[in-house]
């Protein structure tokens, strides 16, 4: 870089209007880290290099300015939307960075009720994008439990997934078309259409870049009619995960679509349904929705299959719908939440993997050992199963443990990272991947190559391609 | 309180200098019920089975409060003994056994039905949330009779019937003070607590002599600390005690009959918004027109 | 059939206490219960005095500490004839000792008694008044309604309301027993003063008792008043103008500030304002700010994102200012202004201002 920090800032100020570059030195480190080091931020403390200033991007050409400027000058990027990310994915890995913040793009650009596709800029909350086509009776059919507060440009960037993903799939099923602005300057619009065979699909190259190559300002997604009154929910618990797992399974390759098929494993089912459960316990769950004739029969069909498991109990679909119906993190529970980590420094992280439904239960119970054994301090360690496909299945490790002896700088290195390390480890020893849906962020970089294999060299040539710089979120996916 | 000065019987060596009993109440998670949920209250009740359980909040600083109490005693070389108190059914056990695992010496639940009809139904609703007088019943009764305690620790009120005298009840029944809208208690000596709470002129600090009912209010503290799996595990042998009312001398079903304010019926709060809209020729006209038929009204109340 | 109000003068929020218990009898009792208060068609707020049928009365029940303070606490009374008795402050455990001792639980006839039989116990909101309340309950056999909203008298029971759920709803319960004890509800203490009720009545002092005779070893020592948070913090603040990103530009958040300045009102801001350094960071109202429970609240070019809508949502009335009838707020709020914030804003800190100097309604916020 061959600017100076009030370099930095002074060309900021000649790109955007002066009031539009911030340079409050509480919000500055604030802006210096995500939810990844969420227990220094919770504790005010602060050990990633604090950026140079945080810039409102308010139209695409100004975005395409900056970014030009940074390329020029060599100065790191960060994009930034909703900040929610969990990985790191916000942390500024070098002193002097620019982090671009795009909420102020928040204006929903046109619901085409009639092609059934919603465009808005990346600022726009995803909330507020599903309250305005519920009002016609529609849905977008994501819903991330960050919904409330993640908005669309992030929720892109990360490659996000929703609680109803088995049915409408993730992120990547629904943009049809975006607008994306690279370093050098290009702003690139793919155009929406159905389905296109003109070569390889260039919405992959954006979807899930995490800020690493390219900025989102506009993205179009699909839109779906909404039937809230046919849900049905159908909950069960049973002994062990392994039968959790072959139940999923067998709804899956059966050809069943319900929206949401889970399972939860004890310590997480500890968490939600203590109410109506045993110790040890794990909660079946599923939800079928659509037009009634469709609910109807995904969940006839769910169930006959369930029934073939006779490890499995039926509970009241009551209990699930009630739990179904709270479970978004809106800014009360996220403010809660952090109240309750200052007071009891006891925190609770969560890892994300996939695998085949031969290897699933293999990493499970493998990782969930081996964590409780070689890591102090774990009050509680388990996960659930929350995204089926039909080769397999993902893992959502959630746990928690109390940070003792040690401040709260140290915690990603004395408790946080020693779990992911293991959780990567199990997952990529059976060839699984080590990132379902929060992104690799920096948290899980160092893990790249490995998850890649020879496959990465694609995705290097896609940085060298369009970031030849290297300016944009250094550290997230590349390590440094 | 205390143990005399210079008595010199025997001491029982599991003597320990202040018993503290802290008493607590799961109830549904209102929070995680929707508008609608609430809007059926008029015409029967509103159904609290299904949404999981959570520690009635005061009663979660209680709880975390005597633990910091028996640890900043055990400082100040006494000994504070920790029981747990529960009026409820099964759904209370997982707090019990996390109690436990805290450090509580005895943890016990009294199932809120009448000996030999309960009927646990699980996550259900206890049948004594609008008995205000027979839970205080049995807190003091096991206060008194099992624990011999000196100080009871417990949330100022708990939903869903948020009478908030139970506290008081239990004082009565006791023949104790009571302070309330505790927020912090510290040990000065076996017999001295310095006690911080909110009274309605504001918030004080006092010296407590003797035993005393303590109801917490919003403590700085309102979060329970968390056992680890190891913690679990070392004590995970000890006991769930489950006493029945009647041992306690308590006749459930009779003192229900002798409730003397009962609920007839609940409304719903309506907290909609209208957003109507304020029209105008101008800025001046629509403040105006703002001024007079709202804010008027309302700034004479500020 | 009679009724006692009781005030706990031995703290210094009486005047409160005797504000909020007036205000609960002229609006809190249903129209049954009218008779009870012995109010008069013609003589609303005249509490205390006795029917033509000479059967209904109050009295109210002054607790004090030190003597100096008896004639000031004499005028507070909301009823005409007052009884005064000297006890321990902080200690509603022995306070009820004097109530049981003045007859308050039974027909009592000696002199210096209530006298006849006490129907109704009314005490202050907060934790003093419930204390009395429950225990005088516990120790007479009558019952206890807590935080009362209203009360009214049936014909065997008295019904009242208070908040239940933890606030979701409202319950109505039947007292069955006499006395029936009564604390009412907080929010009593913020009622209007009402111009209605006459704060000059001619009271007369029926008894005055000193209870603090008997000298007990006390539970309570070093007593000591801790001082009060400052009431400027916008989580106390009663009347609240919000700026939200609409309004623009630093220039434009600052004469929100100024406008709110004006009429007395706490001045917060949105996120994404205080993002941008329109306002300063302490200003945040919502999630990592503020949550706020203002009896009025101003939001002026917001379109109420649910982090902010989380900050302002316990408000008691919502004004919003906002050119776009799509955003979010519209839902959110009580009025709804579609403008330019700021004009609105400048015009009614104007109307508000002249308003003050006529003398008229001045909040202080
Ligand atoms: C309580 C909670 C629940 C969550 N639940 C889910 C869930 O159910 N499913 C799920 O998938 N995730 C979940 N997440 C993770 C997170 O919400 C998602 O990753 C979300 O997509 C991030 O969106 P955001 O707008 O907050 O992005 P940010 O946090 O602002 O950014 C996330 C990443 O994307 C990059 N980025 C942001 N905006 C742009 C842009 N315009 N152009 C290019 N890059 C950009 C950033 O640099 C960063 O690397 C959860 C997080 C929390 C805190």
């Amino acid at each position: 870089m061959d600017l100076s920090r009030e370099g930095v800032v002074d060309g900021l100020q000649r790109i955007v209007e002066p009031g539009d570059v911030i340079t409050d030195e509480k919000i500055l480190i604030e802006s210096s880290v995500d939810n990844f080091r969420k227990l220094q931020n919770i504790f005010g403390v602060h050990t990633m290099p604090v950026p140079a200033a945080v810039v409102m991007a308010r139209s695409t050409e100004k975005v395409a300015a900056i970014l030009r400027f940074a390329d020029r000058h060599g100065i790191n990027v960060i994009p930034r939307t909703g900040g929610t990310a969990t990985e790191g994915g916000l942390e500024s890995a070098v002193p002097d960075s620019i982090v671009i913040d795009g909420s102020a793009m928040n204006e929903v650009v046109n619901i085409d009720a009639y092609n059934m596709q919603a465009t808005c800029q990346c600022g726009v909350p995803l909330q507020v994008l599903e309250d305005r086509v519920r009002e016609l009776g529609l849905t977008t059919g994501h819903s991330p439990q960050s919904k409330p507060v993640a908005h669309m440009g992030g929720l892109v960037a990360t490659r996000s997934i929703g609680q109803f993903s088995t049915l409408y799939g993730g992120i990547e099923d629904m943009v049809v078309g975006l607008e994306a602005v690279f370093p050098n300057g290009a702003v690139t619009r793919i155009k929406n259409v159905p389905r296109r065979a003109a070569g390889p699909d260039i919405r992959h190259v954006v979807i899930g870049n995490e800020g690493a190559l390219c900025f989102i300002t506009e993205v179009t997604v699909k839109l779906f009619p909404y039937f809230p009154e046919n849900n049905v929910f159908l909950g069960y618990t049973l002994k062990d995960m392994k039968t959790g797992f072959e139940a999923l399974r067998a709804v899956m390759v059966n050809g069943y679509k319900p929206s949401v098929a889970r399972v939860y494993d004890p310590g997480d089912a500890g968490l939600h349904f203590s109410h109506f459960v045993a110790d040890d316990d794990c909660v079946l769950l599923f939800m079928a929705e659509g037009p009634a004739g469709i609910a109807k029969a995904t969940a006839a069909g769910v169930e006959g299959i369930v029934a073939a498991f006779p490890e499995c109990t039926r509970v009241d679909s009551a209990y699930i719908e009630t739990w179904f119906n709270d479970l978004c993190w809106g800014p009360d529970k996220i403010t809660a939440e952090d109240e309750r980590i200052r007071q009891t420094r006891n925190v609770n992280r969560t890892t994300e993997i996939s695998a085949d439904w031969s290897s699933i239960n293999d990493i499970y119970q493998a990782a969930r050992a081996r964590i409780i054994e070689e890591i102090p301090d774990i009050t509680m360690m388990g996960g659930h199963s929350s995204h089926s496909y039909i080769n397999g299945t993902n893992m959502y490790f959630n746990y928690f443990f109390n940070v003792v002896d040690v401040g709260p700088a140290e915690e990603t290195t004395k408790y946080y990272l020693p779990i992911i390390s293991i959780i990567c480890e199990e997952t990529l020893k059976r060839g699984g991947s080590i990132v379902h849906h929060h992104g690799i962020g920096k948290a899980r970089a160092p893990w790249v190559k490995d998850e890649y294999g020879s496959s990465y060299y694609i995705l290097e040539t896609l940085k060298q391609a369009f970031d030849p710089d290297g300016i944009m979120n250094k550290g997230t996916i590349f390590p440094l | 309180m205390g143990m005399g000065g210079l008595n010199t019987e025997a001491i029982p060596s599991q003597m320990s200098d202040l018993r503290v009993l802290a008493c607590f109440k799961a109830t549904p998670d209102f929070e995680a019920l929707r508008e609608a949920d609430w809007a059926t209250a008029a015409a029967g009740g509103v159904e609290t089975r299904y949404v999981r359980r959570v520690l009635n909040c005061f009663d979660e600083s209680a709880l975390e409060l005597a633990l910091r109490l028996s640890e900043t005693a055990a400082r100040r070389g006494v000994r504070a003994e920790l029981g747990a108190l529960s009026v409820g059914g099964r759904d209370v056990e997982p707090y019990l056994k996390t109690l436990v695992a805290l450090g509580y010496e005895r943890a016990t639940r009294v199932p809120p039905e009448a000996a030999g009809g309960e009927s646990e139904v699980a996550g259900g609703e206890s049948g004594l949330d609008f008995a205000p007088g027979v839970v205080a019943s049995i807190i003091a009764a096991y206060a008194q009779r099992v624990a011999h305690s000196d100080l009871v620790v417990l949330g100022w009120r708990s939903g869903p019937g948020d009478s908030g005298t139970v506290p008081f009840r239990v004082a009565e029944a006791l023949g104790w003070p009571c302070l309330t809208q505790v927020t912090e208690v510290e040990p000065l000596s076996d017999d001295r607590l310095r006690v911080a709470c909110v009274a309605d002129d504001g918030p004080l600090r006092l010296t407590l002599r003797g035993p005393c009912v303590l109801a917490v209010g919003n403590a700085v503290v309102s979060h329970l600390r968390v056992p680890t799996l190891k913690d679990r595990l070392a004590r995970r042998h000890r006991p769930i005690e489950v006493l029945a009312a009647a041992d306690l001398g308590v006749d459930i079903a009779a003192q229900r009959h002798r409730e003397t304010c009962l609920p007839t019926g609940f409304e719903t709060i309506d907290r909609s918004r209208r957003g109507v809209v304020i029209e105008g020729q101008s800025p001046h006209d629509k403040a105006q027109t703002l001024f007079d038929s709202r804010l008027r009204d309302i700034m004479e109340t500020l | 059939m009679r009724f006692v109000v009781v005030l706990d003068g031995t703290v210094t929020t009486v005047a409160r206490q005797a504000r909020a218990l007036a205000a609960f009898l002229r609006d809190g009792l249903g129209d049954a219960s009218v008779e009870l208060a012995g109010v008069t068609e013609g003589g609303r707020g005249e509490l205390g005095g006795v029917t033509e049928r000479g059967e209904l009365a109050g009295e109210t029940l002054v607790f004090y500490a030190d003597d100096g303070d008896k004639r000031r606490l004499v005028d507070l009374a909301p009823t005409r004839d007052v009884r005064l008795v000297k006890t321990t402050a902080r200690r509603p455990d022995l306070m009820v000792d004097d109530l049981l001792a003045l007859g308050a639980g039974a027909h009592s006839t000696g002199p210096g008694t209530l006298g006849g039989e006490i129907a109704l116990i009314l005490t202050a909101g907060g934790a003093t008044g419930a204390e009395l309340a429950t225990r005088l309950a516990c120790r007479t056999g009558g019952a206890v309604l807590t935080d009362a909203l209203s009360i009214e008298v049936g014909p065997r029971e008295l019904r009242g309301r208070r908040t239940v759920y933890s606030s979701h709803l409202r319950g109505r319960f039947a007292l069955t027993t006499r006395p029936w004890c009564v604390s009412i509800d907080a929010s009593w203490n913020d009622g209007p003063r009402s111009p209605s009720l006459k704060p000059a009545l001619e009271h007369y002092v029926l008894s005055d008792t000193d209870e603090t005779g008997g000298a007990q070893a006390t539970p309570f020592e070093d007593i000591e008043l801790v001082a009060a948070p400052s009431t400027d913090d916008l989580a106390e603040s009663r009347f609240l103008v919000v700026a939200g990103y609409g309004a623009g530009s630093r220039e434009a958040t600052k004469r929100i500030a100024q406008a709110a300045r004006r009429m007395g009102a706490g001045f917060g801001a949105s996120r994404p304002v205080v993002m941008n350094a329109w306002a300063p960071l302490d200003r945040l109202i919502g999630v990592s700010g503020t949550r706020t429970a203002p009896v009025l609240c101003i939001v002026v070019g917001a379109s109420g994102a649910p982090a902010l809508s989380w900050g302002i949502e316990r408000a008691g009335f919502i004004v919003a200012i906002n050119p776009d009838d799509h955003a979010p707020i519209v839902r959110d709020s009580d009025a709804l202004l579609l403008d330019d914030g700021v004009a609105v804003i400048e015009e009614l800190a104007e109307i508000v201002a002249a308003q003050r100097e006529q003398g008229g309604a001045a909040p202080t916020a």
